[in-house]
Order: structure tokens, then sequence, then C-alpha cells
């Protein structure tokens, strides 16, 4: 053995994956051939590693890929459709992460605020704003009535998911697009909401046939627990009057 | 359908939505394994498989064509996998070792309920052990060592990707480590241990 101190777990780890610089590794190296305490709590270390390495695969259904598509084709022909139009534009993510501000502003303070655009003037960045509140307003809408639907289902015996289902799977996708843009331009707020109800759409969307009245009970807690249903409801509210404003008015400029 | 995955980008950036298709029929379980891996939630690892043809379709024309499809694909995973597992809020594991303990007491239960060292040389009960032990890593620790693991990411790079300071890194890797030795080691000591063999060397 060597004068040097026997060394520590962490140490050996860091050594196994190349970590250490060449001189301490070298230094390792000299202590291992001559400390048998160390070598074998290396080789522990290099058996588990290797145990680790044959970490079996997920075992994934027939069809697997099937459903992958299915879910993502959507996305897809939205990619080449509206979303593709705001990132080929130059600026135009900018104006849709400032729509998402403008409107997150709005839910979060409570108040609608913002002079409404003269309204003769129409601007192509006001024809596409237009065209994202609509679609972002839509998108809210059906959330908020599925979230609804599932609320106030009625209590008791089984719930048929088959239609449910494939309602989730849709606004998954398009409320993938709108987070995506929230995440985009840093409005965690946003974001934050949409993830909330993207992870029970998710949910929704894989979920059995049928529901259990205990597994509603747990949809409805989840969607009660946050306040999901409010808060994307006044968001909606929100998408609806920035709307509005932004509506030409013949012969009325503000 | 295109018979290589070179032939089958070169349509899909034309437009062929097929010929992106059977890319997706290709790659996507492998997409998978990977997400799970990185996220440990199925949910998680689905939206990560989403979210990687998505970028992927967007920035085929991005693509060299003399790289390999699956490999540039598996880049984007990673980093799909990553902005995932990084815009979740995370809580920090405790440092003061109670969570090592609870996870010690959930393998040795686990251990009461049937599994045991004869039983766990066959394989599969290895591999199920393994599975098991990385649900008790949290997502952090999870993240860290996959990447130090299975991507031969370093603890540098890993990180930043991660946006963990250094040492959080490390230390997430350390505590992974442990993790898979507490759960691990009772099953692959070495023969003389286990009383059936002479020692080595
Ligand atoms: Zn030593």
């Amino acid at each position: 053995m060597t004068d040097l101190k026997h060394f520590d777990e962490d140490h050996l780890v860091l050594h196994f994956y190349g970590e250490l610089d060449a001189g301490a590794a070298a230094q390792t190296e000299t202590h291992l051939a001559s400390c048998g305490d160390c070598r074998a709590s290396y080789a522990r270390l290099q058996r588990v590693m290797a145990a680790v390495d044959t970490l079996p695969d997920s075992v994934l259904p027939e069809g697997f890929e099937r459903v992958t598509w299915a879910r993502l084709q959507p996305s897809l022909q939205r990619s080449s459709g509206w979303r593709s139009w705001f990132v080929r534009v130059p600026g135009s993510l900018a104006l849709a992460s400032a729509i998402l501000i403008l409107v997150a502003g709005a839910f979060f303070a409570g108040r609608l605020s913002g002079t409404p655009e003269r309204a003769d003037i129409v601007t192509a960045d006001q024809m596409r704003e237009r065209v994202l509140l609509a679609d972002l307003g839509e998108h809210l809408d059906r959330s908020q009535m599925m979230l609804v639907d599932l609320v106030s289902a009625e209590d008791g015996g089984v719930l048929d998911m088959s239609a449910e289902r494939r309602r989730a799977g849709d606004l998954v996708t398009a409320n993938r697009l709108y987070r995506q843009t929230a995440d985009e331009s840093g409005e965690v707020r946003v974001r934050e909401l949409l993830d909330e109800l993207e992870r029970l759409l998710v949910d929704l969307a894989a979920s059995p046939d049928t529901l259990s009245s205990e597994d509603m009970a747990n949809v409805r807690a989840r969607i009660d627990a946050n306040g999901l249903l409010f808060k994307v409801r006044v968001l909606s509210t929100a998408v609806r009057e920035r709307q509005k404003q932004m509506r030409p008015r013949a012969g009325q400029s503000s | 359908m295109p018979q290589t995955d070179a032939a089958a980008v070169a349509l899909a950036r034309g437009g062929d939505s097929e010929a992106f298709h059977s890319l997706v029929d290709r790659h996507s379980r492998a997409v998978y394994r990977l997400a799970y891996r990185m996220t440990g939630s199925p949910h998680d690892a689905e939206d990560v498989v989403q979210e990687t043809f998505l970028r992927a379709y967007k920035q085929l024309g991005r693509f060299e064509s003399r790289a390999n499809f699956g490999t540039w694909l598996h880049r984007i995973a990673v980093n799909c996998s990553i902005d995932l597992i990084r815009s979740r809020p995370h809580r920090e594991t405790a440092h003061d070792g109670t969570d090592l303990e609870q996870f010690g007491a959930a393998v040795e239960r686990n251990d009461r309920a049937g599994a045991s060292p004869e039983r766990l040389m066959m394989s599969t009960e290895v591999h199920e052990r393994i599975a098991a032990a990385m649900t008790g890593l949290s997502a952090m620790e999870r993240a860290a060592f996959m990447l130090r693991h299975f991507e031969g990411r370093s603890i540098n790079e890993i990180s930043q990707s991660l946006g963990l300071k250094t040492n959080a890194a490390k230390h997430s890797i350390f505590r992974a480590v442990r993790k898979m030795r507490i759960a691990l080691e009772p099953f692959v000591a070495e023969p003389a241990a286990r009383g059936s063999l002479i020692a080595d060397h």
C-alpha cells in the first residue's frame, strides 16, 4: 500500500468515467495497483456499471409507429401551415411572442389595457395577429368545453372515454404549438398553464376505453386542484377581448 | 417506400410526407427508448418523440445529406429530452442522505418480497432490478446519469445542458451511482463473496 489516502467512492466514479485529469488518473492507477482495498472497491464499481449497461429497453406495443404517426401528422401539416408561415417571416416569432405577452399581461393584470389600433389601417402584422388570436381563442374554448364536460360528467358508473380520448388527442397537438410559442417568448405563466393543460390532455388521450368513477374523480380533482378550468376561462376571455379590440370598426376610429 | 434514410430524407425535403412517414416508422422506437431512459416517464417519452420528429421535420433543410440520419435524430432527441426536463420544476433532493436511506429500505422491502440473489442471477430479474432502481432516481439524477453513462457526455457538458452548476451535476451522478450500487451490488458480487468459486487472482 502506498502512503496515499484511500480513494472514496466518488473519486473512483470520476476515474471510471475518465473525468480526472491525466495526473490524477495516473496517480489513481498507481494506487489501485498497490492497494487491495481500493482495487476491490473499484472492481465492485465496475461490476455494478457493467450491470447498468444491460439496462433493458422499454417494451413498446405493436402499432407504436402507427399511433406515433397519427399523432404527429396533424402537427406536420400545421407546421407547413400557419406556424411555418410565422417562422419564415423575419421577426414573426417576436410578433407571436408579443401577442402572448400582451394576452398574458391582460390575463394576469386582471384587466384589459392597451389602446386599440387605428381600426382603419390594417397591417400585415395585425392580420397575422388576428389569425393567431383566432386560433388560440378557438383552442382555449374547445379545451374549456372538454374540461366542463369532464367536470360535469354524471357521477357513478363508468365513463366511455373513446370519444373524449380522440378529442383530447386533437387538442394536444394544437396545445403543443401554443405552449412552444409561449416557451420561445419566455412567457412563463402562460407556458405553465398550457403545460398543465397539456399534461392532462396527454393523459386523457392515453386513457383506457372506460374510466371508473374513481378514475373520473381523480380527473376532476386534477382539474379542480389548480383551478385549471378557471385559468383557461380567464385566458380565453382575455384573448376574446383582445380580438374585439383588433376588429376593424367601420367609420369609427379611437 | 424509399429504400434508405438518405433517399427518404431527400424526398421528405421536397415535401413528400410519406417519405417522412417512413423515417418515423424506422426511427420512432429508438427515439422513444432514448427518451424513456432520459425522462423515466412513458408520457414524457411520447411527448419527446413527437417533439423530436417535429423539430427534425422543420430542420430537414439543415441536415447534412452525408451524415447519418439516425445519429442526427438521436442528438435532437437528447436535446428535446433535456428541454423537457428543464421545463419542469424540479426539487433538488436532500443531500443529507435521507433519500438514500429510503432508497435502501425500499430495495430491502423488495428483496423480502421474493427477490433473492439466486433468482436474480437470471438476467431478466437483474434487468427488472435495474429498471426498478432507475425509478428511484430523481429527474436530475436520472438525466445526468444517463447523459454520462449512456451518452458519454462529460460532466462539464452535462452541467451546461441541464443548467446545473458543475458540482451539482457531479453530485447528481454520484448519487445515481450510489443508488445503483445499493440496488445492484449484492447481485454482482465477485464469485468469492458468494462462496461458490475461488477468488480471483
Ligand atoms: Zn487504497
